[in-house]
């Protein structure tokens, strides 16, 4: 037992260098997308919800291909979008494999489409009366989103903001398969690839602290900025 | 003033046309108050959300001091709309936002040039105490009177109700007619309030008309403060308690 314990924290010493920088690029990748889905995928999620039948700015066309492009990345299997987009990157980025930055594409893509829809399903969830009560009010929609929708939905929206990070964390271990680096790629390089599982353990460990530590923090945010 | 001009809406369900509200004509003086009753589905809330534009007529129009809404840009509508502020029957509150917030929003929207001050609305609904209270926290009569001092904070020149007290019981139903009242008198805008509850107009108005099926069919000066209310059909009910003053 004593010998275990003690291969295991050598080995944890030996790896403690290249476990930091696989968080780190986790980090790098995690950061990324929750920018993307907090400039892109919240305008585009409230698009949504204004641009639909019976809506403010209803526009049955922008809707549909709004819609669609939700659709279409969220049914991709987020492997073969990696794999899909890997021409894409190279074109824009230069490189479509071997550092965080590239792997961030398909990450961020994800992660503006996941918030997008939990954006709308959060505003679909207000009081009608609300939509009236701003336009009774003379207000603009900028008003209408900023001053009625934004600050009633806002608990809503910090609560879907961590279930898509708790899944962008989920799919950045994916990026480890196609090289992308990260805690994924820790864990199947040491873990799988040299069948020391202990490692691959310490890896999956550190997620489940880390997910437990942000949704613990999300909850307590939402229930405070919640009046209803 | 606001003129109603042969007005009439329609709606489609499924294969049918629905008539909301059939050739009416109807002016209200400003400065008045004046009642619109009628049994639900008699196109009350209709005719009333014609005023501010919420919904539009298919046929004729309404001028609303001489301005046709449905003639105005967007831009100039929310621009007149500023002179119109509204109540509804559940107080439309943010529920994030504390009273305070609540009857300062229209004034976060845009620049009033004669505004009233916080704490005289707050006194004047009687809820000065409650300024940083949130929604969930107060009575439904209290919501009721937030919604009324967000409608005035702005000095408006017409307030429109919309059922304010249909979810209220009678004692609390009385209070907000009482705030209404006594905002009218003070501050002198025409009020126009949509109820299907005889009482409140009675107390309320100075006029009312009587909607069937969407159809005008009295135009009444309210008088008989006294009078009950026997087993007859809405409209007798209505011409009776109220009054038998001219088509």
């Amino acid at each position: 037992m004593w010998d275990t314990s003690q291969v295991f924290f050598e080995r944890m010493s030996e790896y403690s260098p290249k476990l930091l920088e696989s968080l780190g690029e986790t980090a790098i990748m995690m950061g990324l997308a929750m920018l993307a889905a907090l400039f892109i995928g919240l305008p585009l999620g409230t698009l949504l919800f204004l641009t639909a039948k019976g809506k403010p700015l209803e526009n049955i066309w922008l809707y549909r291909i709004a819609n669609l492009f939700v659709n279409i990345v969220r049914s991709f299997p987020f492997l073969l979008l990696v794999i899909a987009m890997q021409p894409a990157i190279r074109f824009f980025y230069g490189r479509a494999t071997g550092d965080p930055i590239a792997a961030s594409f398909p990450m961020m893509l994800i992660a503006i489409v996941l918030y997008a829809r939990f954006v709308e399903q959060s505003l679909l969830d207000l009081p009608k009366d609300l939509l009236e009560t701003a336009e009774s009010m003379g207000a603009t929609t900028f008003q209408l989103v900023s001053r009625f929708l934004f600050p009633e939905a806002r608990s809503s929206l910090v609560i879907g903001f961590t279930t898509a990070f708790v899944s962008f964390l989920s799919y950045s271990t994916i990026m480890g398969v196609v090289g992308g680096g990260g805690i994924g790629d820790f864990a199947i390089r040491y873990g799988y690839q040299r069948y020391e599982t202990d490692v691959m353990y310490a890896a999956i460990f550190l997620i489940i602290v880390f997910v437990e530590i942000i949704q613990r923090l999300a909850l307590a945010l939402a229930r405070k900025l919640d009046k209803k | 003033m606001i003129d109603f001009q042969k007005v009439s809406k329609y709606y489609q369900e499924r294969d049918s046309k629905i008539t909301a509200i059939s050739e009416l004509t109807l002016r209200i003086e400003a400065g008045e108050s004046f009642g619109i009753i009628g049994e639900s589905g008699a196109g009350k809330s209709t005719l009333l959300r014609f005023i501010n534009a919420l919904e539009s007529p298919d046929v004729g129009q309404v001028l609303v001091s001489g301005i046709d809404f449905q003639k105005l840009s967007k831009k100039e509508l929310r621009l007149e709309r500023k002179k119109i502020t509204m109540i509804f029957q559940h107080a439309n509150l943010l529920e994030n936002k504390t009273v305070a917030e609540n009857i300062q929003l229209p004034l976060e929207l845009y620049d009033y040039p004669d505004p009233l001050a916080l704490q005289q609305v707050l006194d004047f609904v009687s809820l000065s105490d409650k300024s940083q209270s949130y929604p969930k926290e107060l009575s439904g009569g209290e919501q009721q009177r937030v919604g009324i001092a967000r409608a005035l904070i702005s000095r408006p020149q017409i307030l429109l109700a919309d059922e304010p007290t249909s979810s209220l019981d009678l004692t609390t139903s009385q209070e907000i007619v009482d705030v209404l009242r006594r905002a009218h008198q003070e501050f002198g805008m025409t009020i126009v309030t949509v109820s299907h509850d005889l009482e409140v107009i009675k107390k309320l108005a100075d006029r009312a008309a009587i909607l069937e099926a969407g159809k005008l069919t009295d135009l009444i000066t309210i008088q008989g403060k006294n009078s009950t209310v026997r087993h007859l059909s809405y409209r007798e009910q209505a011409l009776e308690v109220l009054s038998d003053v001219g088509h």
